[in-house]
C-alpha cells in the first residue's frame, strides 16, 4: 500500500517536471517571441540537466535516498513554483540578464527533476521489489503524469489560471509529495519534523503567492509603466493598459500616452469645441479614432446634435471604454449614449465603402509614426473625408504638435490644402503632451474662431481662443510639401522631428 | 502558443521534406493554365462540330485583351455601335485578376503601367476618362489621382541577409561599382530626351514613334550584354539589375535581348506628374486589371460575346470568322475583323503570310511567365533592414520578386489578410524547353519554382503559418521578346500597316509586351474603322 502510495508520487512528481518546462518554454516565447528557438532550447537544456541530476544521484547514500528525495521535492516545488513569477519580474525589471536567469533557472530545476526518478528507483528496490516490475511500475506512471499536464497545460490551466498560477500549483503539488512522503516514512527520514516545518513553510509561501499572483503581475507591469496598472490586455491590433496613480488614469497604446485624466479635458476640449461652437447647424458628426469616448463626451454637450457615428478600428478599445467603471465615470458613459452608434471598422475601409454625409468630422487617429498609419494624412484620405462631408461642414484633425515636430505640422496643413481645404490651424497646452497641434478645415472660407462658447467649459474661453489661433514666433508656420504618397515626407518629418526631440 | 505554432513546432521538427510526404499539409495549390487547352486544339487541327448558328456584325473584335478592350472603348466612345467583342479564352488577358473575397483582389498578370510619356496620348486618354488622371492631360506633368501613385515604400532588394532600399544589391560608395552605376543612369537619364536626326525622341513609348535614326536603330543589331561589354559596363551588381529588368519586362536576359530593347527600357521612360517624383508609376491591388474592367464595364451586353475564333477566312465582301461559343460552333459575317490576340495563336486561324508576314521567318520568340498568388492570413515576420515594400526582389534570384496585393490600400491598421503576387519566368531554358517542362512540371514543382524568393526571405515553414492557398497561373507565351533584330521585322511592320478588311492589334505588333504597345495598336485599328 504505502510502495503504491510512492509510485503515484512518481505520476505527480513527473506531471510537475513537465510542467515547469512548459511554464518556461511558452513563458520565453511570449515575452521574447521565436517559439521555435525558445521551445527547442529550453526542452535541450532541460533533459541535458536531468541528464546531469540523474548521473549525480549516484553520490547519494542508499540510506540517504529518501531524505534526499524529500529535500529535493522541497527545492523543486519551490524553485518551480516560483519559476514563472520570478521571470516575470525579472523580465519587467532588469530585461538585460532575463536569458541567464532564465536557462540558470531551467538547468537548476533540470537538475533536481533529473535526481528524482533513480531516487524513488533506489527506495523502491531497498524494499525488494522485483525489477522488472520496479521498472515498468515507475516509467509507467513517469510517462503517464507527462501526458496528463500535456494535456492540461495548454487546454486547462494556462488559460485559466496563467502561467503564474499555475507554477504555483505544480510548486505545491511537489511539496505536498514531500510532506506527504515525510509523513508516511518519518522512521526513515532524518529529522523528519524539522522537513514538515521546512515543507509547511513553504507550502503557505507557495499558497500566498498564488492568492496574490494578479499583485504579481501588478509588480512586474507597474515596473514597465511607472504607475499602477489597473487594466492591460493585448488585441490583434495594440497593447492597451490602464495605470492609475492617485486620481490620475492614463491610457498607453503600444507604450505610447494617450491621455492623462488630469489634463485630457484640454486636449478635448481644443479638439472639439472650435469646430462644433462654429457650426450651431450641425446634426450628424463622424468621429474617426477616438475609441476612448472622450471626444463624444465633448460632443454630446451639444443639445442640437442628433446623432454620432464612431469609427474606431478595435473592439476591446470601444468595449473597455464603454464597460469599464472608472473609465465611463471619466467619459460620462458617451459610448453607451443612445445618440452614438460605434463602428469596429477600420477608418480606410469604412470611408470607401459608406456614403453617408457629416456636418462635421473629429479626426483623432494615431501619429504619422509609420508607413501605414502616414497614409491617413494623405491628399486621398482628406479627399474621401471631403466627399463625407456636407459643403458648409467643417473637420478638424489632430496633427501632432507644432513645436516638437514642426514640420510634421505644417506637413498635414499643406496636405489638407492640396485636397481642397480651407484651413485654420490652432494649438494649444496639454501638460502631459506638452504644446499640441490641430488644423481645422472646410471647403468655405468663412469661418472665424468662436468669441464665445455656449456651454461651459473647464478651459476654453474667448481669450485662450484668440490665443490658440495665434502662432508665436517660436512655432511660426513653415512652408511644406503636401505629403505625396509616393515618398510619404510626413513619415520621415516625423520620425526626425521626434527623434531631434528625444536626444 | 496556438494551434498554428504546434503544428510548426511539429511541422518543422519532422523535417520540411516530411511535408511533401502527407499532401494534407501543404497549402492548396491551384494552377491555371489560361487558353492552353484551346490553343494546344488550334495547333493540333482539332476536329470541330459543325456550325449551327450564323450572325452578321460590321465589326467583329476578336479578343478582350488590352488590344481588344481599347478598341471597342474606342468604338464605343465615337457612338458606333455595330460591332461585337468576342472575348476569347480568357477576358482581360494578360491584365486578368483574382478576387480572394471580401474585396481582396490580386494581379493575374501585367500590375503597373510607368506615368506616361507624352506621344502616350492614348494612354492618357484612358486615364483622364477614368478620373485617375485629374488634370493636364495634354501637359508634361499631369495631376494623377494620388490613390493610383505607387505608395511608398516602393522597393527593397535582400542581398547579404538583409533588406536594402532599391533594386540593386547596394555597393560602396566610391568603389568602381557605383562609379559605373552612377555613369549608366547619368547615360540613360541624358537619352531619355535625346532626338535622333528625324527630329522624335530615339526611344519613345509607343515604340512606332521613336526616331527611325540608323545611328541609333543599328544598336538593334547586337545583344545588350555586348553593347555593355563594349562600354565599360561590367560592375556584376549592376550586370544583375540589368538583367533582372530584361527578364522582367522582356522574358529573357541581356544576351538574348537586343542593346535597342535594353535602353529603350530605361530612356523611353519619361512621363511625368505633378504631384509624384520621376520615375514613378501607376498600380492597384488587382494591377492593371482595373484599366481593362473599366474598359469592359462600358461595353453594353449586346456588343460581347463570350466564345473564341477557330478560324478566319477573309471573302470578297466580308470575313467570315469561325466561333466556338461553349459548347455551340456558329459563324460570324463581319464587314471587317480587329484580330486582337497574340500572332503565335493567330497563325493557326489565319494565313498571315497572305498579310506579309512569314511565320516560320518572323514570329517573335514567346517567353512564359509564371504568376504566382499566394494568400495570406495576416503578414509573415519580417528580416532586418527596410519594411515590407510594394515590390521585393532578391539579388541574384531566378525568380524576379513580388509584389504586395495589398500595398496600395489606405487603411489604419495592416489588414488582416493580404496577397504576395510571385513573378517569376525560366530563363535557363530556351522558351520551347521552358514550356516542355512547364507542361510536364506537377503543381508541387511548379509551387517550388514560383516560391524561390519567398522561401529564401520568410523560409517556407513560416508562411505556411499565414498561407492559405496559392494560385499559379501559367502562361506559357506570355511575352514577345525583344531579340536581336527585333526593330527590322518586317513581317511585323507589314501587319502594322494593314488597313483591309483585317485589321492587327496586339503587342506583338510592337514587339515587346507593354500595355501601352498593345494599347496604342488597339487604339489605331479603332481610328480605322472609324475612318
Amino acid at each position: 500500500m504505502v510502495d503504491r502510495l510512492l509510485v503515484f508520487s512518481v505520476f505527480v512528481v513527473a506531471s510537475c517536471g513537465l510542467a515547469y518546462e512548459l511554464i518556461a518554454g511558452a513563458l520565453s516565447s511570449y515575452l521574447l517571441g521565436d517559439s521555435l528557438l525558445q521551445f527547442s532550447s529550453i526542452i535541450g537544456c532541460y533533459l541535458f540537466a536531468m541528464g546531469v541530476g540523474s548521473h549525480f544521484s549516484k553520490y547519494i547514500r542508499d540510506e540517504d535516498a529518501l531524505t534526499r528525495f524529500v529535500d529535493i521535492e522541497l527545492l523543486v516545488g519551490l524553485l518551480g513554483g516560483i519559476s514563472a513569477a520570478l521571470l516575470f519580474v525579472v523580465f519587467a525589471w532588469l530585461s538585460a540578464p532575463f536569458r541567464s536567469v532564465l536557462y540558470a533557472l531551467v538547468f537548476l530545476i533540470g537538475v533536481c527533476v533529473g535526481m528524482e526518478i533513480p531516487l524513488v528507483m533506489r527506495v523502491l528496490d531497498r524494499q525488494q521489489m522485483a525489477l522488472r516490475d520496479l521498472v515498468s511500475k515507475v516509467l509507467t506512471f513517469d510517462y503517464l503524469g507527462a501526458l496528463a499536464v500535456s494535456l492540461l497545460f495548454p487546454l486547462v490551466l494556462a488559460p485559466q489560471l496563467g502561467m503564474i498560477r499555475t507554477g504555483l500549483l505544480f510548486g505545491m503539488c511537489n511539496v505536498a509529495v514531500a510532506l506527504w512522503t515525510t509523513h508516511l516514512y518519518r522512521q526513515h527520514i532524518a529529522a523528519s519534523t524539522a522537513r514538515l516545518v521546512k515543507g509547511g513553510v513553504i507550502l503557505g509561501g507557495l499558497l500566498a503567492a498564488f492568492l496574490y499572483a494578479d499583485r504579481i503581475t501588478h509588480w512586474s507591469e507597474h515596473g514597465l509603466f511607472g504607475d499602477e496598472v489597473v487594466y492591460s490586455t493585448t488585441t490583434p491590433y495594440q497593447r492597451l493598459v490602464v495605470t492609475q496613480w492617485k486620481d490620475d488614469l492614463r491610457l498607453y497604446i503600444n507604450g505610447n500616452l494617450q491621455f492623462s485624466s488630469k489634463d485630457e479635458h484640454r486636449y478635448h476640449e481644443a479638439l472639439v469645441h472650435p469646430l462644433l461652437t462654429s457650426l450651431p447647424w450641425a446634426r450628424q458628426v463622424l468621429v474617426l479614432g477616438g475609441g476612448d469616448g472622450l471626444a463624444v463626451r465633448e460632443l454630446l454637450k451639444y443639445p442640437q446634435i442628433e446623432h454620432i457615428a464612431l469609427v474606431d478600428l478595435d473592439p476591446a478599445m470601444t468595449q473597455l471604454f464603454s464597460t469599464s467603471p472608472r473609465l465611463t465615470a471619466l467619459n460620462k458613459g458617451s459610448l453607451r449614449n443612445p445618440r452614438v452608434t460605434v463602428v469596429n471598422e477600420d477608418a480606410g475601409q469604412w470611408l470607401e465603402q459608406h456614403s453617408r454625409m457629416f456636418d462635421a468630422i473629429v479626426v483623432d487617429f494615431p501619429d504619422p509614426s509609420n508607413f501605414g498609419l502616414g497614409k491617413l494624412y494623405s491628399v486621398p484620405m482628406f479627399r474621401l473625408m471631403s466627399h463625407h462631408l456636407a459643403e458648409h461642414g467643417r473637420l478638424v484633425v489632430q496633427s501632432t504638435s507644432p513645436y516638437f515636430a514642426p514640420r510634421s505640422f505644417w506637413c498635414i496643413d499643406a496636405t489638407l490644402k492640396e485636397a481642397g481645404f480651407n484651413t485654420w490651424p490652432y494649438h494649444t497646452y496639454v501638460p502631459s503632451f506638452g504644446e499640441w497641434g490641430f488644423i481645422l478645415a472646410g471647403k468655405t472660407k468663412d469661418f472665424t474662431p468662436p468669441a464665445k462658447y455656449p456651454i461651459p467649459l473647464k478651459y476654453l474661453d474667448d481669450d485662450e481662443t484668440r490665443r490658440m489661433f495665434r502662432f508665436p514666433a517660436d512655432m511660426s508656420p513653415l512652408k511644406m510639401e503636401p505629403n505625396r504618397l509616393d515618398n510619404q515626407s510626413l513619415v520621415h518629418y516625423f520620425e526626425q522631428d521626434w527623434h531631434e526631440v528625444s536626444r | 502558443m496556438d494551434r498554428r505554432q504546434f503544428l510548426l513546432l511539429g511541422a518543422t521538427a519532422a523535417g520540411v521534406s516530411a511535408c511533401h510526404a502527407f499532401p494534407g499539409l501543404e497549402i492548396p495549390v491551384r494552377v491555371d493554365m489560361p487558353g492552353m487547352a484551346l490553343g494546344h486544339q488550334l495547333r493540333d487541327a482539332h476536329a470541330w462540330p459543325a456550325a449551327t448558328e450564323h450572325r452578321d456584325v460590321d465589326t467583329l473584335i476578336l479578343g478582350s485583351g488590352v488590344a481588344g478592350l481599347t478598341a471597342a472603348w474606342q468604338l464605343q466612345k465615337h457612338d458606333y455601335r455595330n460591332y461585337l467583342l468576342l472575348s476569347g479564352p480568357e477576358p482581360l488577358g494578360n491584365t486578368a485578376y483574382g478576387d480572394a473575397g471580401r474585396g481582396l483582389r490580386y494581379p493575374k498578370g501585367a500590375h503597373y503601367l510607368p506615368f506616361p510619356t507624352r506621344s502616350s496620348t492614348h494612354v492618357r486618354e484612358l486615364l483622364a476618362d477614368m478620373g485617375v488622371l485629374v488634370s493636364g492631360e495634354h501637359e508634361s506633368h499631369p495631376y494623377y489621382d494620388e490613390a493610383a501613385i505607387l505608395h511608398a515604400p516602393d522597393e527593397r532588394i535582400w542581398a547579404d541577409g538583409k533588406w536594402s532600399p532599391g533594386v540593386i544589391a547596394p555597393v560602396a560608395a566610391h568603389s568602381e561599382s557605383a562609379r559605373q552605376q552612377a555613369r549608366f543612369f547619368r547615360w540613360v537619364e541624358q537619352l531619355k530626351t535625346q532626338k535622333g536626326s528625324d527630329g522624335l525622341r530615339l526611344f519613345d513609348i509607343p515604340l512606332v514613334l521613336s526616331s527611325q535614326d540608323d545611328d541609333w536603330r543599328r544598336l538593334d543589331m547586337m545583344p545588350f550584354s555586348r553593347w555593355l561589354d563594349q562600354q565599360g559596363y561590367t560592375d556584376s551588381a549592376l550586370r544583375a539589375y540589368l538583367d533582372y529588368a530584361c527578364r522582367d519586362d522582356y522574358g529573357a536576359g541581356c544576351t538574348h535581348v537586343s542593346a535597342w530593347a535594353g535602353l529603350h527600357y530605361f530612356a523611353c521612360r519619361d512621363g511625368h506628374a505633378s504631384n509624384g517624383a520621376d520615375g514613378g508609376l501607376l498600380t492597384w491591388p488587382e494591377g492593371l486589371g482595373r484599366l481593362t474592367q473599366w474598359m469592359y464595364n462600358r461595353l453594353p451586353a449586346a456588343n460581347v460575346m463570350a466564345g473564341s475564333a477557330i478560324r478566319i477566312q477573309e471573302g470578297q465582301h466580308n470575313v467570315t470568322v469561325d466561333v466556338l461559343a461553349g459548347k455551340t460552333r456558329m459563324t460570324i459575317a463581319a464587314r471587317r475583323v480587329i484580330c486582337a490576340m497574340p500572332l503565335h495563336v493567330l497563325k493557326h486561324l489565319v494565313s498571315l503570310s497572305d498579310y506579309g508576314f512569314d511565320v516560320p521567318q518572323q514570329m517573335p520568340p514567346h517567353a512564359p511567365w509564371l504568376v504566382t498568388n499566394l494568400v495570406l492570413q495576416g503578414f509573415p515576420p519580417e528580416k532586418d533592414g527596410e519594411p515590407l515594400a510594394w515590390d521585393n526582389v532578391r539579388a541574384g534570384s531566378d525568380g524576379l520578386g513580388y509584389v504586395v496585393a495589398t500595398h496600395q490600400w489606405i487603411r489604419e491598421a495592416m489588414p488582416e489578410r493580404t496577397v504576395f503576387t510571385a513573378y517569376r519566368n525560366l530563363p535557363q531554358f530556351s522558351p520551347d524547353a521552358a514550356r516542355k517542362w512547364l507542361l510536364a512540371a506537377k503543381p508541387a514543382d511548379l509551387f517550388d519554382a514560383a516560391m524561390v524568393d519567398l522561401d529564401e526571405v520568410y523560409g517556407r515553414p513560416r508562411l505556411w503559418r499565414h498561407a492559405q492557398y496559392a494560385e499559379i497561373t501559367v502562361r506559357g507565351h506570355a511575352m514577345a521578346t525583344p531579340a536581336v533584330g527585333f526593330l527590322h521585322n518586317a513581317g511585323l511592320a507589314a501587319l502594322r500597316k494593314q488597313d483591309g478588311r483585317l485589321l492587327f492589334a496586339h503587342s506583338d505588333l510592337s514587339g515587346l509586351s507593354l500595355f501601352e504597345e498593345a494599347s496604342w495598336w488597339g487604339y489605331q485599328a479603332a481610328q480605322k474603322i472609324l475612318g
